[in-house]
């Protein structure tokens, strides 16, 4: 009872806190890269805050939807975040079948292209049609990987796979490897950050998301940037379990530390995404396939092991 | 360099022109009129370094068209209907350039002659529509969300790729050739070097030049001197910015921030020697009112330092394949168009046309001192580029070499109270967006009637919007950028 009350505690905090301090550490990291201070690693909540406070502007073409839509994406990725299994402790939650959790992505994802094509503006459109184009190539990446851990461990929910009494993929370190990267490079293509997008820019054209919710402001706004972060938070922690799942060592520690490996591996990879987008060159719309591509290689070798191992 | 004027009846203008244009060493510098009632033609001959001033009298208010001839006419014409309500026939899609709707549509600013033959008589303004399945339109702007001015940009695209690119400017017109002509003529370096802020010196040194041909005067060595090393500290300081908008268009953040904290180094470079980090108020007729015979070691100096400094910078921005490949054929301006169109600075030396205004017409220093001149032909945005920092590498060096071969000498020549009666004066400046010109007339008195300028964006535009065409969308801000044009120094 105690441990259950302390799960939820936890699981409420990460979900308030982590997506701030994930998108602070990013930003603080780009920042210190650049040689420059860079704003708090909190100034994510104050500029939510301040979001939430401002008056909005609706465009008068738009229907009930552009405004719905960002809270259905954020009920969505609440309902995801309770689901997936991506902190290391959870508080009790329904089975989790990883068909759903990929096509609940996709459900937030049509209401946010629905949002953006309801107001009519042009950017909107084209930023759409980009999203739409880059989720069709990016799907089979992540649903492969998830397919391939979930063949291993004969079961498709998400929960048991994860489960640490799932004996199955304890001694599988490349899998979970392979499974990691190809969720973490999915993820950059699914959060549209660099290479595919570049999330500081200004320039219109060359935006996707950005484009998408050039529209929204005041709460809409706030509603969406924190789904944004919530979503990067859920799918980076999916690839820490994953990393962390590779070292067999970890599986028999106490539950305190493998909370606190989660929560150190979060921070690693949102210092990772810093570094790397210090450095990276945006990519040509052409060249995007190619990058997506490692993606899908990594979860196709991952799908060739599950293969591999379910015959002998 | 003092100009004369030679009467060219209309009919022979057309054929006269082709023809210059025809040969390798001609140029159109600017197509203007003084108040309604003529056709003024400036042609330049890169050969004999020379420039002729043609003056063909108008009856009436129209005239026929060159642009379906010679297609760098177009921007004039249409400049020359807003302004003094001259109408070419035949000209294939005349549009408003300068004056908007809001404009009453028989105001025409600059002319003298009472209009009664003007047609529209609303100033509607229609973009090249592009039909067919699939094509749909991007408007962009006139309000941006970058701090740049204000353009109104008309994709018409299929899927991502750019079909046609329609650019619309004129939101910022000042009215600062007319101002011109009616501020005292020692007053009027101020607003000259306002006519585009990001190229004060080079503004303010062609309207130098071209108030002293008109007197006949020149500047002492020193100031030349002087004079060619601020032109240069600017040229550096915008090409560094220029670099690291490049940069930050394709999200390569390390260098796009370096070069923003480089660009303060040159402007510091400004600041020694001008007293002024935008060198505001130094060049003047005669020569510059600033003395920094104190400051030039120093200047010399910073300028090695930020020499060392930008090497480092440039080779990891050019050693990254991932950013070759961003910026390798795309906008590319083919150097046939390239010449048809005009095209000056870096913009026309990145598609092989090899023409730097610092190797042929007097200011500062030049033509005597030769700078070295980079000459690139693919013309794509990693040409300009690369003609860039070519430039950018010399400027520094021509800075240091200069600032070691400045004579000692007065600031200034004295100058007359009045200027010369009936004559035309002109400065020709290589700034570092490319050719500029100030052209001006006096009146018998000596008082100035007209006061035209030619800003390198007027030729530059016009390749934009040719070097969008067939590339993606999202690759339009980088191709922007590598253009590197002026709104304010359009919409003058």
């Amino acid at each position: 009872m105690i441990t259950e009350l302390i799960h939820w505690l936890f699981f409420l905090l990460s979900v308030l806190l982590a997506p701030i301090v994930i998108l602070g550490t990013i930003r603080k990291t780009k920042a210190r890269l650049q040689a420059r201070r860079g704003a708090p690693i909190l100034q994510a909540a104050f500029d939510l805050i301040r979001l939430a406070q401002k008056g909005e502007t609706v465009s008068s073409t738009a229907s009930w939807i552009f405004r719905a839509a960002s809270t259905i994406g954020l009920c969505n990725v609440l309902l995801i975040s309770w689901l997936v299994p991506w902190l290391s402790f959870a508080p009790w939650a329904p089975p989790a079948d990883l068909f759903l959790v990929v096509y609940l992505f996709a459900m937030s994802r049509i209401f946010t292209l629905l949002a953006a094509l309801d107001t009519g503006s042009a950017f909107g459109a084209f930023g759409a049609s980009r999203e739409a184009t880059l989720s069709l190539l990016v799907e089979p990446a992540a649903l492969l990987g998830l397919v391939a851990l979930g063949a291993t461990s004969r079961t498709s929910d998400l929960r048991e796979i994860f489960s640490f009494t799932n004996t199955h993929l304890q001694m599988n370190p490349a899998i979970w490897l392979l499974v990691g990267t190809a969720i973490i490079l999915s993820s950059l293509v699914e959060l549209s950050r660099m290479p595919i997008d570049d999330p500081t820019t200004h320039l219109e054209l060359t935006m996707v998301h950005e484009a998408m919710i050039l529209e929204a402001s005041g709460r809409n706004l706030a509603i969406i940037e924190f789904t944004h972060a919530l979503r990067m938070s859920v799918l980076f922690g999916l690839s820490v379990q994953c990393f962390m799942r590779a070292a067999p060592a970890v599986w028999k520690l106490p539950e305190i530390i493998q909370a606190m490996i989660t929560i150190i591996g979060l921070l690693t990879i949102a210092m990772a995404v810093g570094v790397f987008e210090s450095l990276a060159v945006k990519l040509q719309w052409r060249r995007i396939p190619e990058f997506i591509a490692y993606a899908i290689t990594m979860s196709l070798l991952a799908a060739l092991i599950a293969v591999a191992g379910g015959i002998v | 360099m003092r100009l004369q004027r030679a009467l060219l009846p209309a009919q022979e203008r057309a054929e006269q022109l082709t023809q210059w244009l025809h040969k390798p060493h001609g140029r159109l510098g600017l197509i203007t009129s003084i108040d309604g009632s003529q056709l003024i033609t400036l042609v330049l001959d890169t050969e004999t370094n020379t420039a002729n001033c043609w003056e063909t009298p108008l009856e009436g208010n129209r005239y026929q068209s060159l642009t379906p001839v010679t297609p760098q006419c177009h921007w004039f014409e249409r400049n020359l209907w807003d302004l003094f309500g001259l109408v070419p026939d035949g000209h294939p899609r005349l549009k408003h350039n300068l004056l908007h709707e809001s404009y009453s549509p028989d105001l025409f600013p600059l002319s003298k002659t009472v209009q009664h033959d003007y047609p529209p008589a609303e100033k509607t303004y229609r973009f090249l529509e592009v039909t067919g399945d699939g094509v749909y339109e991007i408007p962009v702007g006139p309000i941006h969300a970058g701090i740049i001015e204000p353009a109104h940009f008309r994709f018409s695209c299929l899927g991502e790729i750019i079909f046609n690119l329609e650019i619309r400017l004129g939101y910022v017109h000042r009215g600062v050739e007319k101002r011109l002509c009616e501020v005292p003529w020692k007053n009027q370096r101020f607003v000259a070097e306002a006519a585009a802020s990001d190229t004060s010196s080079a503004n303010a040194l062609a309207h130098a030049v071209a108030i002293e041909s008109i007197l006949d005067l020149a500047a002492t060595p020193r100031a030349n001197f002087l004079r060619s090393i601020s032109l240069e500290i600017e040229r550096v300081a915008m090409h560094i910015s220029d670099l690291g908008g490049l940069a930050g268009d394709i999200g390569f953040l390390g260098v796009s921030s370096s070069m923003a904290r480089l660009r303060g180094n040159a402007l510091r470079l400004a600041e020694l020697l001008t007293g002024s980090r935008l060198q505001r108020g130094f060049i003047c007729p005669g020569g510059v009112t600033y003395d920094s015979s104190e400051h030039l070691s120093q200047l010399r100096e910073s300028t090695l330092l930020l020499q060392k400094d930008l090497k480092p910078v440039l080779e990891f921005f050019l050693s990254n394949q991932v950013a070759r490949d961003r910026m390798e054929r795309i906008g590319v301006v083919s150097p046939r168009l390239a010449k048809d169109f005009g095209l000056v600075g870096v913009t026309g030396r990145g598609s092989e046309q090899s023409y730097d205004a610092r190797g042929h017409f007097s200011h500062g220093v030049y033509p005597e001192v030769r700078p070295i001149f980079i000459v690139k032909n693919d013309g794509d945005v990693l040409a300009r580029a690369n003609v860039r920092i070519a430039e950018l590498q010399n400027s520094l060096n021509l800075i240091v070499e200069l600032v070691d071969l400045t004579p000692e000498g007065a600031l200034m020549t004295p100058m007359p109270d009045k200027l010369s009666g009936d004559q035309i004066g002109v400065g020709i400046v290589e700034s570092h967006r490319g050719e500029l010109i100030h052209l001006v007339f006096t009146d018998q008195h000596g008082a100035v009637v007209r006061y035209a300028i030619k800003d390198p964006s007027t030729n530059n535009w016009t390749g934009l919007a040719i070097a969008a065409r067939s590339n993606l969308v999202s690759d339009f801000p980088l191709c922007n950028k590598s253009f590197a044009l002026s709104y304010s120094g359009h919409d003058l």
